[in-house]
């Protein structure tokens, strides 16, 4: 009887974790499988999110561009209308983060991860979204950072002061809060068909991706290590009293676990196969890592949602833990990839 | 005869004895498993990167723009390293002292971390950020950690920066050069690992002794030339945009042109001393005698890294609990090393009032800055951010102000600091070394046993005479708030220390 259950423990494991798969072909495909099924979906709350905004937009318009005056005569439209918007954004946005991990780590794929989400504008010196954005009335903006954190974030939940265009009572209490605001109409509509028109790009280019090893352990050596990073972000962000302007939307945490969760199923798909064929050990060690990693963020974020207040302090123990993890992690991936004449990108 | 009979009888068996014996012995020396050998070649360690390429004999540079040599030539197996905590389990003195340390957090300091990430960063090259992890992280270096892609597991001794290995392998070093050009041969830590432990290393400490004790390593962890191959630091075009070598710490040399250097006096024997304080204050009385114990604490400058007063935070900069250190220990030891730190520092500076008098409408003031106890420049180490500057009030017989200085970033405070400027001579506040063109000194340090005469003309505007009072301190900080906010991202207060003070009643004066 203890035999059997002991024999039975691998396979319950297994089938807790993410994306497992019996040979690498077979891992590989789901990969792409999965992130492609996400990326359509992204695609569809862009397009609604455009959709959103030109409703927006159009209610401004019918007063002639003068916010005061859409405000006052289409008030509830309005405020329905940046829900609309904050909802399709928060339903991309969880789409993204869900593959996040794999795009960015791939480098045919990579550049979409900047434009989309994680470039910095081209005030900046390093990480850049190479892209122009050009709205309705014609302008282009050139170098505009991610669409998601440095343009439409900002924008919907009025943290980018240079484009809020009214202060109003969105939510009807009576006052008006943090971040209720009417903004720009013209960079609503622009940034959210950007939104679009890049969503598409990386759909055919992830289409046209040629699954195999080398982007595979890739994408898990240069995405995990970047946990450390995100948990910086999070101290950073309103969610612990910082005063940054993005990752107001919502918890940086639940893209961790999107991105970091991206990792482990590119682990487990593509990569497992490969490891566990000759070094079962080391595979149970790097599966086992992962796990440990992805338990960190979740009780972090459960302890968050249930109304822990983290010090800065804490955020840099939590950060350096999963640093720590991560780069256990890494370090076996590294050795298994020299094993089998991987080549790292990057 | 009856003898002769009973060995006849008990030959055999006891020859079948000793050929079961040898079997037995010789079985055992095949079967049982050889250990490792010691040292892993460069090629084995995977993606470890050379974008440095060869030296001029076409040998690899493992460690370049670092000094850092491995005396075999390879790199170690860190599960093979003790940490200072293992050791800690039979030298319990040694290690609650360094766990206080500076040492111990060399390469756990978020704000070191943090700026040597904005470091390499700014040259998208990790690899160039062997130039500080040499000196800060010398078992990581030499297990091949500091790489792009790190293939090398993490280990407890890896996490310890300077710790007890790395004096105690150190085999050579040139403190001339700096940039930590020292040799360790960590070789011997690996092959000590695998042998006698407990009581049995008591018994027999012999191998121990000679892999921690060797007389080469003995004799140089007594020398100043041990320190100062950390203690010098010198920016050329490998790792900063330097196009003539530019000195950006040469403590070491400071010390070895000093008479305290042509006393014999080391620098071990002041920052290792049981207690430094009372150790320089003899020193300043003249009694050169060396200390009766030398301390592991490596008592310096440092007060914001030992600043208890800052309570978690200092726990959080010091990149959190060292491996075997609880709470209490730490706690402990951090109110000790606080305690030498601040007592250490008030032995270094005096203030002396050489003159005051008024000239054409002004007070004139001269006031005499005295290195009393530094064995080196005062300020020293890594100028751009440990500074000291005057901070003088003046105030009239009511009390009143009639003169303040300003803060230490202003031009017309007298300061003790040197400028990285790149290379369109922008000054960089945040210590990017990697960006480094030159570094200038806005007024020059003062030497051991020397001093530095400040001198002030303040306007008595409208002052019609009597009598002033005079307040002068020496205040000293060890980093610039542009260096936390940059590469932290966090704006803490560093609390300036008063070095020395002086308090004078100016009589009678007269416009």
């Amino acid at each position: 009887m203890r035999c059997t259950l002991l024999s039975l423990t691998p396979i319950l494991l297994l089938a807790a974790q993410p994306g497992f798969a019996a040979t690498e072909s077979e891992g590989l495909a789901q990969v792409k499988a999965f992130t492609l099924e996400h990326n359509a979906a992204l695609v569809a709350n862009a397009q609604k999110m455009q959709g959103s905004a030109e409703a927006y937009a159009a209610l401004v318009a019918a007063h002639g561009g003068d916010y005061k005056a859409a405000w006052e005569a289409d008030g509830p439209k309005l405020a329905e209308a940046v829900t609309a918007m904050r909802d399709n954004w928060l339903a991309a946005s969880n789409e993204y983060e869900t593959i996040e991990g794999i795009v960015a780590g791939i480098p045919s794929t990579a550049k979409y991860d900047l434009i989309l989400d994680a470039g910095n504008p081209g005030t900046e010196e390093e990480d850049v979204a190479e892209y122009d954005l050009t709205l309705p009335d014609g302008t282009v903006l050139s170098r505009p950072g991610s669409l998601f954190h440095s343009i439409t974030e900002p924008l919907f939940w009025g943290t980018d002061a240079t484009h809020i265009k009214l202060e109003a009572d969105l939510n009807g209490d009576g006052k008006i809060g943090s971040g209720e605001a009417l903004f720009d109409a013209n960079l609503a509509v622009g940034a959210a068909k950007g939104m679009v028109d890049w969503s598409k790009a990386l759909e055919t280019d992830m289409a046209a991706w040629k699954p195999n090893r080398d982007d595979a352990f890739t994408a898990v050596v240069t995405m995990t290590p970047t946990v450390g990073d995100y948990f910086g972000e999070w101290k950073e962000s309103q969610f612990l009293g910082g005063e940054g302007d993005a990752f107001v939307a919502r918890s940086r945490l639940i893209d961790v676990l999107g991105i970091m969760g991206g990792c482990q199923r590119m682990y487990n798909s593509a990569i497992s196969p490969v490891v566990g064929t000759d070094d079962a050990a080391l595979d149970g060690s790097i599966t086992k890592g992962f796990d440990e990693l992805i338990a960190l963020v979740s009780e972090t974020h459960e302890r968050e949602v249930a109304g822990n207040k983290f010090t800065s302090e804490e955020a840099d123990a939590l950060g350096s833990e999963a640093q720590d993890i991560a780069e256990r992690i890494v370090a076996q991936v590294l050795q298994a990839a020299a094993k089998h004449g991987v080549d790292i990108k990057g | 005869m009856r003898i002769k009979s009973q060995l006849r009888y008990h030959l055999v068996p006891m020859a079948g004895a000793v050929v079961l014996l040898l079997a037995a012995l010789a079985a055992y020396a095949v079967l049982t498993p050889q250990p490792a050998p010691i040292g892993i070649a460069s090629t084995d360690v995977p993606f470890y990167r050379l974008p440095f390429g060869p030296d001029d004999s076409g040998a690899d540079r493992l460690f370049w723009p670092s000094q850092l040599k491995s005396a075999s030539g390879k790199f170690s197996d860190p599960a093979r390293l003790p940490s200072a905590a293992e050791c800690g389990y039979c030298h319990q003195q040694e290690f609650h002292e360094w766990a206080g340390s500076l040492h111990a957090i060399a390469d756990r300091d978020l704000i070191y971390e943090a700026t040597v990430d904005a470091n390499t960063d700014s040259v998208r090259n990790p690899e160039q950020g062997r130039f500080c992890e040499g000196c800060h992280a010398p078992a990581e270096m030499l297990t091949g950690r500091v790489n792009r892609f790190v293939s090398v597991q993490p280990a407890d001794a890896l996490t310890e920066g300077v710790n007890c290995i790395t004096c105690h392998t150190a085999i050579h070093a040139e403190p001339e050069k700096g940039n930590a050009a020292i040799t360790l041969d960590y070789a011997r830590a690996e092959k000590d690992q695998g042998g006698l432990k407990d009581g049995a290393l008591l018994a027999n400490p012999k191998a121990h002794r000679a892999a921690y004790a060797a007389p080469q390593t003995t004799a140089l962890i007594k020398s100043a030339d041990l320190c100062g191959a950390c203690h010098i630091e010198i920016y050329d075009h490998s790792m900063s945009k330097a196009k003539t070598p530019q000195t950006a710490q040469s403590t070491f040399l400071e010390w070895a042109n000093s008479p305290y250097a042509q006393q014999g006096i080391t620098c071990q024997d002041c920052h290792m001393a049981s207690d430094p304080a009372a150790q320089v204050m003899a020193l300043r009385n003249g009694d050169i005698a060396k200390p009766q114990r030398y301390s592991h604490r490596f008592i310096g400058a440092n007060h914001l890294l030992t600043d208890t007063g800052l309570g978690d935070t200092l726990d959080v900069l010091r990149g959190g609990a060292l491996p075997g250190v609880d709470r209490e220990m730490n706690q402990k030891t951090l109110n000790e090393q606080a305690r030498q730190t601040a007592a250490f520092l008030r032995t270094a500076a005096g203030l002396e009032l050489r003159k005051s008098e008024p000239q054409g409408g002004k007070l004139h003031l001269e006031i005499a800055v005295r290195n009393l106890g530094a064995g080196h420049n005062l300020p020293t180490g890594v100028n751009d951010q440990k500074h000291m500057w005057l901070d003088l009030t003046l105030t009239d017989a009511a009390g009143n102000v009639v003169y303040r200085s300003d803060g230490p970033d202003t031009s017309e405070t007298v300061a003790w600091i040197e400028h990285f400027k790149d290379s369109k001579g922008q000054r960089i506040p945040d210590h990017l070394t990697f960006q480094t063109a030159e570094v200038v000194w806005l007024r020059r340090p003062i030497p051991a046993k020397g001093e530095d005469i400040a001198t002030y003309d303040i306007p008595l505007n409208g002052q019609t005479g009597g009598n002033l009072h005079l307040k002068a301190r020496l205040l000293y900080r060890v980093a610039l708030p542009d260096l936390l906010y940059s590469n932290l991202r966090r704006e803490i207060a560093i609390p300036a220390f008063a070095l020395a003070e002086l308090s004078a009643d100016l009589t009678d004066i007269q416009p």
